[in-house]
């Protein structure tokens, strides 16, 4: 029997929030094997570790700060607020493991997934699912590292941590302390089974060309540097990839484009996308956010992209981000062995540009999670990066939404 | 047509769904062969054997075995049985990993140290990299399991493995079970039982999985495999023809009677169409409302034709169902192969695009596809860019079209129409493109700037036209059932702070809609003064009984009446109708079209009607070349006059 359910308290004082948390846990009375916990950047990283280590000993936790907040099924919640998702499932297993990302991101993620694995009791075990939580920036080594250990074969899911304002305050957090640049990994084996969807609320406009230079990208301590893929793409077709990015969403850049900066905000609806598996000749594609434009004209990237690789022009609206949150939640359910009848729960991980993008309009994308998730507990949080599995293959984009949903 | 993100979630559904059926047909042919395996052989034979061969099949190791407790030694399992044959006898340690196994845990594993699984003097043949599938497995009345490995270094076990597995060892152990006591009569006609419900179940699964359970025709998966195997029989230069038929408002029956009056509507088309066709001919159900036809043989296109003539014919002749008298057609596209498309999908691609021009144009006929209708599907993908562009680049305007009360002699509001400009400053109508901004979603976007281009009019309008006017928005049928979209709408309006000045323009399809329009959305819109307009009245399917159940303040009478109405004595008759219907209701009338001086005279003199709106007063046009227009073409009607009543409408009727 796998029973899961969701507290979240706001305030100033971490203090005074984790007493709230408290007194909720335990009136619900639960004994948790496993759980998330996501909070804002303004947190005091020690009280929290303290508390955790004094209330949830035997507990696996994962988790990190996320951008402006978080959501639940009882409501939006803003940007001071401590949430948890708890997982009590005597049946099930459940480790976490947490590591720096340090020199070789890899080399870490596989090691991680490996105690993670012996945390849960579970020693060369392939997991239900693998979920992760990470220092934005790096996420492809660690898929790369993960899938030493387990391929394809089970899904990996999870997002990046991310804080208000894109300035490095964001942490990692696990029963083992927090991290700003690390990498957290649970293992789990719930008894109920789980449910996932990884999906993007965009579409291609017709504009597309071939990625034909990226920027050297120093990897690791020892400086690898590789030219064929990378976060810095100078060339598209070519010509500079920042012109011809601005020719494809209709000048929105102009200002931009001499001076160079920061766009994220500018292109949340315009992003780029990458054709990364057809079923049945239609593509699937997975978002690439631009960061900035360069000074030579190059546009940098919250996902690595390889040159020879066909770049699509994609676009969105607020409304499909709305309803697209609804729907992921609802595949998700529907994925479970048992049907969403045996849903108990589930986790939602949506883009914080989305997030920034649907503005004012983010408390219906909490009520169309909970609607579809049929008001059971749930916890979203909002990252800078997503990872999920995209026809069987694990995959990081961007300015996605992936769902999780607990089998009871 | 579906927008590609709904296609690609439909495929992705689609292909899910297939991908299940597949999966449980597997299973279950997996599990009926291993326990008949076990049921039928000899007790002296080997009953591994076939068991293996099943597990070979589907898991494809390299090798397995079957281990099971020691009597005399718990911490230690025996091979009983394995392939290759040399690993059978050999004794394995029970660790933590093989315990899990024993209570009931079926697991894959991805690496083996630390694991403790490797047998006594056997390390070598379970290496630290080689994937592994364990289940739990009773074999007779001991505890016991099953290990499956793959080559070292080789392609590992999903977690799809793991679900299938599961399955298979609960059977295993239960028909190794039966086999252990299959003395007992019981037992055996239990299991045997169990096997007939498999074997029918599996009859059951192949046939979903190839038909449409509720016409019984073949399904999307089967015409595509009987097109295939038709293209492959082809003589060289020989054709065969793909016809896509699809029921024109088919989601009306569904929507106005129930899912049961649709599905045996269904059924009877089915039928239908199925005594229309040649014995070699091949009709499947695709979806809803959707048939595939396959011609073969294909002679020529009269031929082809003479068929999908009969089957328009007969399908445009009424329909009995549950007692009702219901009457339906067929929009239908042809593609021929290989002239339109080389395989099935170029083929149903090719003639869903007739279709869509078949069922534009008018419904209920055919079209072959040609040239001309892949331009117009490429014209019309181009239409769809340009349309999302344009709402991105805020190119929708709005013209106003006065309502004039001829009894008072002022304007009492306007419709407000939208306007695209497109990207050769070409000012389009919303003829050119309303239906396929709602295909795409676009209307709310595009309602949202009406409503904010009509806000921001009152400005330039009011100065002239007074105050107190009102502006009509027009509102599709779906929008007035969208929950959400209505809530925010009314938000918006109340935001303008003055949603007594605003209209809603609903057609007669969202009044015969009970829910949610007009159990919820239409108290709200009252609640907050927003006026109520019934639009384009007398052309839909409303009828007077339906409008008792509704309050609007207003009843637009279509133009298709008022057209050379001084001439029609049928047209007077139905206008007359309206009328006490109007008034019996208490809503106003507007008389929509009125262009010519014998028009306004008919209206004028020989009916009650106030309000009027059409080119006789004045085009839609932009708000301040309405107010230019105005000044110039009516001078006298200005808002001035209105303070003047007396003088003024004596003044006006006569001008009138």
């Amino acid at each position: 029997m796998v029973v899961v359910r969701s507290f979240v308290a706001a305030g100033a004082a971490t203090a005074d929030v984790l007493a709230d948390l408290d007194r909720n846990l335990t009136e619900a009375g639960l004994s948790p094997h496993f759980a998330y916990l996501f909070y804002g950047q303004v947190h005091d990283d020690r009280t929290l570790e303290d508390w955790l280590s004094r209330r949830l000993p035997d507990t696996a936790v994962i988790g990190g700060t996320t951008c402006g907040g978080m959501m639940s099924d009882q409501q939006l919640w803003g940007a001071d607020s401590i949430g948890l998702l708890v997982i009590e499932d005597e049946a099930g297993d459940y480790g976490v493991a947490a590591r720096e990302l340090g020199a070789d991101a890899a080399a870490s993620a596989e090691q991680a997934l490996r105690d993670a694995l012996e945390a849960a009791g579970c020693p060369g075990e392939l997991p239900e699912l693998i979920w992760i939580y990470q220092a934005p920036g790096r996420e492809e080594e660690v898929i790369e590292g993960l899938r030493r250990v387990v391929g394809d074969n089970c899904p990996i899911i999870g997002g990046s941590a991310a804080d208000e304002a894109i300035a490095g305050q964001w942490r990692e957090i696990s029963s083992a302390g927090t991290m700003s640049d690390g990498l957290v990994v649970a293992a789990l084996f719930p008894s109920g089974g789980v449910g996932y969807a990884f999906q993007g609320g965009y579409e291609p406009t017709g504009a597309s060309g071939i990625v034909t230079r990226v920027g050297f990208q120093p990897s690791g301590g020892e400086g690898v540097v590789t030219s064929s893929r990378g976060r810095q793409i100078l060339t598209i077709d070519n010509e500079p990839a920042a012109e011809v990015y601005n020719r494809w969403i209709g000048g929105l850049l102009d200002g931009k484009l001499a001076a160079g900066g920061n766009i994220l905000a500018d292109t949340t609806m315009t992003p780029l996308g990458i054709d990364t598996a057809q079923t049945n000749g239609v593509p699937h594609y997975l978002l690439v956010h631009p960061e900035t434009v360069t000074a030579g004209g190059g546009l940098t990237t919250f996902a690595t992209v390889e040159e020879g690789t066909r770049l699509f022009s994609m676009r969105g609206d607020r409304q499909r981000l709305v309803d697209r949150a609804g729907r992921v939640a609802a595949r998700a359910s529907a994925n479970l062995a048992g049907g969403q009848a045996s849903l108990a729960g589930g986790l939602m991980v949506y883009c914080a540009g989305c997030k920034m993008a649907v503005g004012e309009e983010m408390p219906e994308v909490a009520a169309e999670v909970s609607r579809n998730f049929d008001g059971r507990p749930f916890l979203g949080c909002f990252t800078f990066g997503e990872q999920g599995n995209v026809l069987d293959r694990n995959l990081h984009g961007n300015l996605m939404i992936s769902a999780l949903a607990f089998g009871a | 047509m579906p927008d590609t993100e709904e296609l690609r979630e439909s495929l992705l559904e689609m292909s899910h769904e297939a991908e299940s059926l597949r999966g449980e047909n597997t299973q279950l042919r997996l599990l009926l062969d291993s326990l008949q395996a076990l049921l039928t052989c000899d007790p002296g034979d080997d009953p591994f054997a076939a068991i293996f061969a099943s597990l070979r099949s589907v898991f494809r190791y390299s090798e397995i075995l079957v281990l099971t407790e020691d009597e005399n030694c718990p911490e230690h399992l025996t091979v009983i049985a394995a392939e290759p044959a040399g690993l059978a006898a050999t004794i394995w340690e029970t660790g933590d990993l093989l315990r899990k196994v024993l209570a009931g845990r079926v697991t894959a594993s991805v690496y083996n140290e630390g694991a403790e699984t490797a047998p006594e003097g056997e390390e070598a043949r379970l290496g630290a990299s080689q994937p592994a599938l364990y289940l739990p497995m009773r074999v007779g009345d001991r505890r016991g399991l099953l290990v499956l490995l793959r080559p070292a270094g080789g392609e590992g076990f999903d977690r799809g493995h793991v679900a299938l597995a599961r399955r298979f060892s609960l059977l295993a152990s239960a028909a190794f079970a039966a086999r252990h006591a299959r003395e007992q009569e019981k037992e055996s006609a239990d299991l045997r039982q169990l096997t007939e419900r498999l074997r029918v179940s599996e009859r059951e699964l192949a046939y979903r999985a190839n038909f449409d359970p509720l016409t019984g025709l073949p399904n999307r998966t089967l015409i595509e495999e009987k097109v295939g195997e038709a293209i492959d029989r082809l003589q060289p230069g020989g054709r065969l023809a793909l016809a896509f038929i699809d029921l024109d408002k088919f989601k009306q029956v569904n929507d106005f009677y129930n899912h049961s009056v649709g599905d045996a509507l269904l059924v009877a088309v089915a039928a239908r169409i199925q005594q229309n066709i040649r014995g070699t001919d091949v009709l499947a159900r695709i979806s809803g409302d959707e048939f595939v036809l396959l011609l073969t043989p294909y002679e020529n296109l009269g031929q082809a034709q003479s068929v999908i003539d009969r089957i328009i014919d007969h399908l445009k002749k009424p329909f009995y169902i549950e007692g009702l008298e219901l009457f339906t057609s067929a929009s239908t596209g042809v593609s021929i192969h290989p002239d339109h498309g080389q395989d099935y999908e170029a083929l149903r691609r090719t003639a869903d695009l007739a279709m869509y021009r078949a069922k534009s144009h008018t419904k209920g006929s055919a079209v072959y596809f040609d040239q001309s209708v892949g331009d117009a599907s490429a014209a019309r993908m181009g239409l769809e860019q340009k349309l999302r562009a344009a709402l991105r680049d805020g190119r929708f305007r709005c013209a106003f079209q006065p309502k004039f009360d001829i009894r008072r002699g002022r304007v009492l509001g306007f419709e407000a129409l939208v306007r695209w400009i497109d990207e050769d400053d070409q000012v389009r109508a919303p003829g050119d493109f309303i239906d396929v901004a709602a295909e795409l979603g676009l209307l709310n976007g595009i309602t949202r700037i009406v409503l904010a281009a009509s806000n921001e009019a009152f400005a330039i309008l009011d100065p002239l036209f007074g105050p107190d006017t009102r502006i009509s928005i027009n509102i599709g049928a779906k929008q007035a059932s969208d929950r959400r979209f209505m809530a925010e709408l009314i938000e918006e309006i109340v935001a303008t702070g003055q949603a007594s000045r605003f209209m809603l323009e609903i057609t007669e399809e969202t009044v015969v809609e009970p829910d949610p329009f007009q159990t919820e959305i239409l108290p709200e819109l009252r609640r907050r003064g927003i006026g109520i307009s019934i639009d384009d009245f007398g052309t839909g399917y409303s009828s007077f009984s339906v409008l008792t159940d509704i309050t609007a303040d207003e009843l637009k009478v279509d133009r298709a009446f008022i057209t050379a109405i001084d001439q029609r004595p049928r047209s007077q008759g139905i206008l007359k109708a309206m009328e006490s219907l109007a008034r019996a209701l208490g809503m106003a009338i507007v008389a929509e079209g009125a262009e010519t001086e014998a028009e306004m005279a008919y209206l004028r003199e020989h009916s009650s009607i106030g309000l009027v709106q059409g080119y006789y007063f004045a085009k839609p046009m932009m708000a301040a070349d309405l107010v230019a227009y105005w000044r110039q073409r009516w001078p006298d009607l200005t808002g001035e006059q209105w303070g003047l009543p007396a003088r003024g409408r004596v003044a006006l009727r006569t001008a009138l």
